[in-house]
C-alpha cells in the first residue's frame, strides 16, 4: 500500500465525522441513550433497595402458630430462631380451634401466620398460612419458611437421639478429585482458572458493548458508502483522493462517532451513579462497584490498560473495514442492510464463540478452546478485554493475540485494497463473495 | 502544457469497451468525444481521471503519467453528485479542501461563483430577523441548480485541465446560455477543456478537435473544421417562391430535406451547384436563399456512426 494512497484521509474522516455528529438521527439517539443513562442508577437503586428491604428489613410477621400434626412429635416443635431478621417472632401451639384462629388472622391478627406441620410416607411439609392482604408478603414468609426448614431438620435430628458429632460426621460432605502426578511422582498442583458468577457476567458485560459498537457502527459504515455511491458523489470524490483514503477517512469517522456516543453514555452513567450513591442510596453504596466482581481493580493496570485498548480497537477497526467493504458492493442504499448479511453472520460468529469460551471458562477454567477463542482474530476482540480484567489471561497471551488481530487486519486491508476500486464503481447487482476473491484475483 | 491520451484500452470480461483511444490536446481549449450512448465516452473520461484501471496504454499530462489526485483536474460528472442532506456550503468548502484550496480562498471562490452561476441565496441562505439561518440542502434544490453546484464543485480548485461530461443536459435556455458563457470563460483563460456531449450545436460553437466513438473506437478523428473540409460543400439550401422541383429533377440533386418553402438538397460538387444558380438565374426564377455550405457536424456524426452500425 503507497502512502499516497490514503493521502487525504483525514479531510475525509473529519468532514464524515463532523457531518454525521450534525445530523438528526445521531442527535436524536445521542440524547434517548443519554436520558436512558442518567435515569439508569436511580431506577436500579430503587429496585435493589426494594429488593433489599423485603429481604433483609425487619420481618414483619409476629407471631406464627405451630399446628404441628407429626406422630412422633407430639407437637413439640416450638422453634427459637436466632436470625436478626426474624428472633422477634414469637412461636406457640395451637391449641384453639384452627377455623377461629384462621379467621382471627384475615380480620384482626394480619402479621400472625399458622404452619401445618404434617407427614406423609417418607416427606415431612410445612404448609403456610397468611392473611389475604399485603401486610405479610410471600417473600417475607418466604425467608421464615427458609428458616423453619433448618430449624426443622435439626429437631428432627434431636429427637432421633444423633449426638452433635455424629450429626457431623453424617452432614459432612464427601468430594472427588485426581491428582496427576509428574515424572519424579509428585504431585502436580494445577491451578483453579475458572472464574466465578460475577466476573462472568462482567465479562459477558464487555462482550456486549464491543457487539454494539460493532453493530452500530457497521451499519452506519455501510450505509455511508452506500449513500456516496447512490448519491453519485464518489465520482467526484474520486478526482481528490484515492478509493481507499475514503474508506479509511469514513470507517474511522464512523468508528469516531459511535465511540464518542458510547463514551458519552460511560460519563453519562457514572455521573448518574455518583448523584445516586449520594442522593438515592440510603446507606451510600456505590451501585457500580457492587456489581463488579471483586478484586478487578486489582488487574486494572497501565499494561491491562493499554492492551485492552489494542485489542478492542483493532477488533474495530477490523469489523469495520468489513462493513465498509459489504457497502461498497452494493449500489442502492435500500440494499445496504442485505449487504451486511456476511458481515452480521462474520461478528456475531466471533461474539458467540467469545460467550462460548466465557462460558467454558467459568464451567471449567482455561482450557483449549478458551486458548483459542483468546486468540482467534475474529472472537478475541469480544473475549479478552473482560478476561484480561479478571485476571485470566497473561501479558503473553494477549500481546500474541494482538499480534495474530494486527496480521489479519493487515491482510484484510491488502485484499480491501485490491478490491476496492473496482467495487467502488460498480452499479448494479450486488457483489458476492466469489466475485469478490475474482475481482482480487484479476486486479 | 499538452495532454496525450495513447493506446487506451479497456475490457469487462472478453467485452472491449475502449479500444486503441488516442487522441492529444496540445492547446487550450475545447476538446470534444462524442458517441452514441454507450460508445465508451464515459468510461474514457474516468480512465483519463484514473477512476478506473485500464487494460493498456497511457495518459500523459506534460509528458507525466496524469495523477488526477496531484494534478488540478476539475470534473462535472454525466450523473450529478451531491450530498444531499448536508449543506451545501459545508459540501463545496470540503471538495475544496479536498482539493487543497485554502478556506480563505475556497471561500471566496464559492461567493464568486455563487454569484456568477446565481445560487447565492441557496448557498448563502439569508438569515430571518430573530432566527437563526437555515442551510440549504442539496435535496431542496431544482436539478439546474444542483447543476450549478456540481459546476461549483467543478472548478473551485481553479483547475487547469477541465473534463465536463455532458455539461448542458438538462438545463433550460437561460442556464444554458449561462454554462456556455462561463465555459467561453475559461476557454478565454487558456485552459484545457474536455468535453462530451449529445448536442453538436454547442460542440460545433466551442471545439477545435473532435473524436467520434463508437462501440469503444475512434470512427473519425482531428480538427472539426479540417473535418468539414474534407468532405467539401455539399450542401445546397434553396429557397424561392416558385416550385423548382422539375430544375432539381433535370439536374439530378438529391433531395435530403425539403420544407415548404426551402430545399435542402446534395450536390457533387461546387461547380454544379453554380451552374444549378446559373440555371435558375437564367429562367427568371426568384431564388429567395441560396446557400452551400459544408455538412454539419450532426450531419458527419450520423454518417460515421451510421456507417459503422451498417458494417456491422
Amino acid at each position: 500500500m503507497k502512502k499516497s494512497s490514503i493521502t487525504g484521509w483525514k479531510d475525509v474522516f473529519s468532514f464524515t465525522l463532523i457531518q454525521t455528529l450534525k445530523s438528526k438521527a445521531f442527535i436524536v439517539s445521542f440524547i434517548i441513550f443519554v436520558v436512558l443513562s442518567i435515569v439508569s442508577m436511580p431506577v436500579l437503586s430503587m429496585i435493589m433497595n426494594k429488593d433489599s428491604k423485603s429481604e433483609d428489613g425487619t420481618n414483619p410477621i409476629q407471631k406464627v402458630y405451630i399446628n404441628d400434626q407429626v406422630a412422633w412429635s407430639n407437637g413439640g416443635f416450638i422453634p427459637v430462631l436466632s436470625q436478626e431478621n426474624l428472633s422477634h417472632i414469637k412461636f406457640e401451639s395451637l391449641t384453639e380451634d384452627y377455623d377461629t384462629v384462621v379467621n382471627r388472622i384475615e380480620q384482626e391478627e394480619n402479621t400472625s401466620v399458622i404452619v401445618n406441620i404434617t407427614e406423609t410416607e417418607s416427606t415431612f411439609q410445612l404448609e403456610f398460612i397468611k392473611a389475604s392482604n399485603e401486610s405479610v408478603k410471600e417473600s417475607h414468609v418466604q425467608t421464615l419458611s427458609e428458616a423453619l426448614l433448618e430449624a426443622f431438620d435439626g429437631y428432627r435430628i434431636t429427637q432421633l437421639g444423633i449426638t452433635h458429632d455424629q450429626l457431623s460426621l453424617i452432614q459432612a460432605s464427601v468430594t472427588t478429585s485426581v491428582t496427576v502426578a509428574d515424572m519424579n511422582g509428585n504431585a502436580v498442583i494445577s491451578e483453579d482458572t475458572s472464574i466465578t458468577d460475577s466476573q462472568y457476567w462482567f465479562i459477558y458485560g464487555i462482550l456486549f458493548m464491543v457487539l454494539m459498537v460493532n453493530v452500530m457502527a457497521s451499519s452506519q459504515i455501510a450505509s455511508s458508502v452506500v449513500s456516496d455511491k447512490s448519491s453519485k458523489v464518489l465520482e467526484y470524490l474520486l478526482t481528490s483522493v484515492r478509493p481507499l483514503a475514503i474508506m479509511i477517512g469514513k470507517i474511522l469517522a464512523m468508528l469516531a462517532a459511535v465511540l464518542m456516543q458510547f463514551a458519552g453514555i460511560f460519563v453519562c452513567i457514572l455521573i448518574s451513579n455518583s448523584v445516586t450513591s449520594k442522593v438515592f442510596s440510603p446507606n451510600g453504596e456505590n451501585m457500580l462497584t457492587e456489581s463488579l466482581p471483586s478484586g478487578i481493580f486489582d488487574n486494572i493496570n497501565i499494561v491491562n490498560i493499554i492492551l485492552c485498548i489494542a485489542v478492542v480497537l483493532l477488533g474495530m477497526i477490523f469489523y469495520a473495514t468489513l462493513a465498509g467493504l459489504a457497502g461498497a458492493t452494493v449500489s442502492r442504499i435500500e440494499e445496504a442492510s442485505e449487504s451486511l448479511t456476511v458481515f452480521t453472520f462474520v461478528n456475531l460468529a466471533g461474539a458467540y464463540i467469545g460467550m462460548g469460551a466465557a462460558g467454558v471458562l467459568m464451567a471449567s477454567g482455561t482450557n483449549g478452546f478458551v486458548t483459542f477463542a483468546l486468540l482467534f482474530p475474529l472472537s478475541s476482540p469480544f473475549l479478552l478485554p473482560g478476561a484480561m480484567f479478571v485476571g485470566k489471561v497473561s501479558v503473553g497471551l494477549s500481546i500474541l493475540s494482538i499480534v495474530l488481530l494486527v496480521i489479519f487486519v493487515i491482510l484484510l486491508f491488502k485484499f480491501v485494497a485490491r478490491v476496492y476500486e473496482t467495487l467502488i464503481l460498480h452499479n448494479g447487482t450486488r457483489i458476492g463473495l466469489k466475485e469478490l476473491v475474482k475481482i482480487s484475483k484479476n486486479v | 502544457m499538452s495532454l496525450q491520451v495513447q493506446n487506451l484500452m479497456k475490457k469487462y470480461g472478453d467485452k472491449v469497451v475502449v479500444e486503441d483511444l488516442s487522441f492529444e490536446i496540445t492547446k487550450p481549449g475545447v476538446y470534444a468525444l462524442l458517441g452514441t450512448n454507450g460508445a465508451g465516452k464515459t468510461t474514457s473520461l474516468r480512465i483519463i481521471l484514473g477512476m478506473l484501471a485500464h487494460d493498456g496504454g497511457k495518459v500523459l499530462w506534460n509528458g507525466a503519467p496524469l495523477d488526477p489526485v496531484k494534478a488540478n483536474v476539475g470534473y462535472l460528472a454525466e450523473e450529478r453528485g451531491l450530498y444531499p442532506k448536508y449543506s451545501l456550503l459545508d459540501q463545496l468548502l470540503y471538495f475544496a479542501k479536498l482539493k487543497n484550496v485554502p478556506k480563505k480562498t475556497a471561500m471566496e471562490r464559492i461567493k464568486y461563483w455563487s454569484d456568477r452561476l446565481q445560487v447565492n441565496e441557496y448557498v448563502f441562505p439569508p438569515k430571518t430577523k430573530g432566527k437563526k439561518s437555515k442551510a440549504n440542502r442539496a435535496d431542496q434544490l431544482s436539478k439546474g441548480n444542483q447543476q450549478k453546484v456540481q459546476l461549483m464543485a467543478a472548478l473551485i480548485s481553479d483547475p487547469k485541465l477541465i473534463i465536463l461530461d455532458e455539461p448542458l443536459s438538462g438545463l433550460d435556455p437561460v442556464n444554458t446560455d449561462l454554462f456556455k458563457s462561463i465555459i467561453r470563460e475559461q476557454i478565454a483563460q487558456d485552459k484545457y477543456l474536455i468535453m462530451s456531449s449529445h448536442q453538436m450545436p454547442t460542440i460545433e460553437e466551442f471545439c477545435s478537435d473532435i473524436t467520434i466513438l463508437n462501440r469503444g473506437k475512434a470512427v473519425l478523428q482531428g480538427n472539426l473544421n479540417e473535418i468539414k473540409k474534407s468532405y467539401g460543400r455539399v450542401n445546397l439550401f434553396v429557397k424561392s417562391d416558385v416550385d423548382i422541383a422539375s430544375y432539381i429533377e433535370e439536374f439530378g440533386l438529391r433531395i435530403v430535406n425539403k420544407t415548404p418553402s426551402e430545399y435542402h438538397l446534395k450536390v457533387q460538387n461546387e461547380q454544379q451547384a453554380m451552374d444549378f444558380l446559373a440555371k435558375l438565374i437564367g429562367e427568371k426564377i426568384p431564388v429567395v436563399k441560396f446557400e452551400l455550405r459544408e455538412p454539419s457536424l450532426h450531419e458527419i456524426f450520423v454518417e460515421k456512426v451510421g456507417d459503422v452500425h451498417e458494417e456491422k
